[in-house]
C-alpha cells in the first residue's frame, strides 16, 4: 500500500518550473531513490512529498491524508516524517542522547521514555556508545550519524532523506545507507535523493529527474 | 593474474587438496570467479613440475594436500610486488557501441538511458549481494569493486547525455 502518493505534481517559483506534473508512489517498506543531475527538481521533490513545500497543482497524499486538506501540518510532519539532510547541525550544548531526545521531548514525551527511545534509535545507528558526548567531541562521520538517529527518533513511518551521505567517507556512507535500508525494510516508507548511483543502488526503485520531469524508473523484481 | 598465482596465495597459509582450495578460492573472490575441480587440479599438476608446490601425504579420504615450497612462495612475492598494467584490459564494447550509436544512430539518448536502466539493475544485484555477503572482507571488497566499475559507467554515461545536449 502507498504511503506516499504524488499525483500529477508541479511546483513553479515564478517562471521557473521545478517540477511538472510528477506522479509517484512510496508504499510501506519500500526504499525509493530520486536521481538527476543538479537543478533536475530532486529537492523540490523531495520537499514536496514531506509538506515542507506545497505544490502549485497536483494533490500530495501521505497516509492517506491530502496535505492541502490537513489542519495542522507541523503536527503531521514532526509525528510522522523523519527528515535526514545533508547539514544536519547538532546543538553544540547537548549531548548526543540529548540532541536525540530533543524532537520527542518537544512533542510532549516525558523525559524517562524520550530518552529510552533516543538510546534505541543510536543503537540501531550504531552509535550508542556515544550518548554521553558532545558534538565537538565526535568525528564528522559519527556526527553525522546522531544527526540521522535524531531524524528517525520515534515511530517515523516516511522518512526523506537528501543527499544524506554529503562528503562523508564511502564506507561511512554504507552504513548510512544500511540504516535507511533497515528503516525500510521494518516498514517504513523511504524515499532518498542522490545524485550518486552506488547509492541509489541500495533502493528497490531509482527514479531519474531531468527538469522537473521523471524521465525513466527501473524496478528491480522484488527476491527478496 | 592466472589460477595458479590466487592457488598459491592460498597454499602460503597452509597445505590444502583440491577441493579446499577450490572453495576458498571462491569464498575469497565473492564468487566471482568460479573454478572447477578439474582446473585445480590441472593448475597443481603443473605447479608441481614447476617446482613451486610440492605433494603430501593423502588422508583417510585418499585426498592428498599439496604444499607450498620456497619456490613457489617467491613466485606469490613476485606476483604481490607487481602493480596490474591498465594496457592489459580489452577494448571495452560499451564504449565503441555508444561511439557508433553517436555517429550513426537518430536517437543515441535511447541507447544511453538503456544502458543506464541496465547497469542501475546490475548495481542493485551488487549491493543486494553485499548486504548478503558474510564471508568476510575480501568477499565485500570484490563486490565493493564491481559497483565501483558500474558507478564509473553510470558517471560516463551521464557525462555523455550532458554533452549530447550541449551539442
Amino acid at each position: 500500500m502507498s504511503f506516499v502518493r504524488l499525483a500529477q505534481v508541479s511546483r513553479h517559483y515564478g517562471e521557473v518550473h521545478a517540477l511538472k506534473r510528477v506522479s509517484l508512489e512510496v508504499a510501506e517498506g519500500e526504499l525509493v531513490a530520486v536521481m538527476g543531475p543538479s537543478a533536475s527538481g530532486k529537492s523540490t521533490l523531495l520537499n514536496v512529498a514531506g509538506g515542507l513545500d506545497l505544490p502549485t497543482s497536483g494533490t500530495v497524499t501521505v497516509d492517506g491524508a491530502d496535505l492541502a486538506q490537513v489542519r495542522d501540518l507541523p503536527a503531521l510532519r514532526r509525528r510522522a516524517v523523519g527528515y535526514v539532510f545533508q547539514d544536519l547541525n547538532l546543538i553544540p550544548s547537548l549531548t548526543a542522547a540529548e540532541n536525540v531526545m530533543l524532537p520527542r521531548e518537544l512533542d510532549g514525551v516525558r523525559t524517562r521514555r524520550a530518552r529510552a527511545e533516543s538510546l534505541a534509535v543510536m543503537e540501531e545507528v550504531g552509535v550508542a556508545n556515544l550518548a554521553d558526548r558532545f558534538p565537538d567531541e565526535m568525528s564528522g562521520g559519527q556526527r553525522q550519524r546522531v544527526a540521522i538517529a535524531r531524524a528517525l527518533v520515534g515511530d517515523r513511518r516516511l522518512v526523506l532523506a537528501d543527499e544524506p551521505t554529503g562528503a562523508l567517507d564511502t564506507h561511512v556512507s554504507d552504513e548510512i545507507l544500511h540504516v535507511l535500508r533497515g528503516r525500510a525494510d521494518a516498514g517504513a516508507a523511504v524515499l532518498l535523493v542522490t545524485h550518486e548511483s552506488r547509492y541509489a543502488a541500495w533502493a528497490d526503485r531509482v527514479v531519474y529527474l531531468r527538469d522537473g520531469e521523471i524521465v525513466d524508473s527501473s524496478l528491480l523484481e522484488q527476491v527478496r | 593474474m592466472s589460477v595458479r598465482h590466487g592457488l598459491l596465495a592460498l597454499l602460503s597459509r597452509g597445505p590444502r587438496h583440491g577441493y579446499q582450495l577450490r572453495a576458498e578460492f571462491e569464498s575469497s573472490t565473492g564468487a566471482t570467479w568460479p573454478l572447477n575441480i578439474g582446473q585445480v587440479y590441472t593448475t597443481l599438476t603443473r605447479m608441481e613440475r614447476d617446482g613451486l608446490v610440492e605433494q603430501g601425504e593423502a588422508d583417510e579420504h585418499g585426498r592428498v594436500a599439496y604444499r607450498i615450497t620456497e619456490a613457489g612462495r617467491a613466485e606469490m612475492e613476485r606476483w604481490f610486488s607487481t602493480p596490474v598494467a591498465q594496457s592489459d584490459r580489452p577494448r571495452d564494447e560499451l564504449v565503441i557501441k555508444l561511439a557508433l550509436a553517436i555517429t550513426t544512430h537518430p536517437n543515441a539518448h535511447q541507447v544511453i538511458q538503456a544502458q543506464r536502466a541496465a547497469t542501475m539493475r546490475t548495481m542493485q544485484e551488487l549491493t543486494r549481494a553485499k548486504r548478503a555477503a558474510l564471508d568476510g572482507p575480501a568477499q565485500r571488497l570484490v563486490l565493493d569493486s564491481m559497483i565501483f566499475q558500474a558507478e564509473a559507467e553510470q558517471r560516463w554515461l551521464d557525462h555523455c547525455e550532458a554533452v549530447l545536449r550541449e551539442s
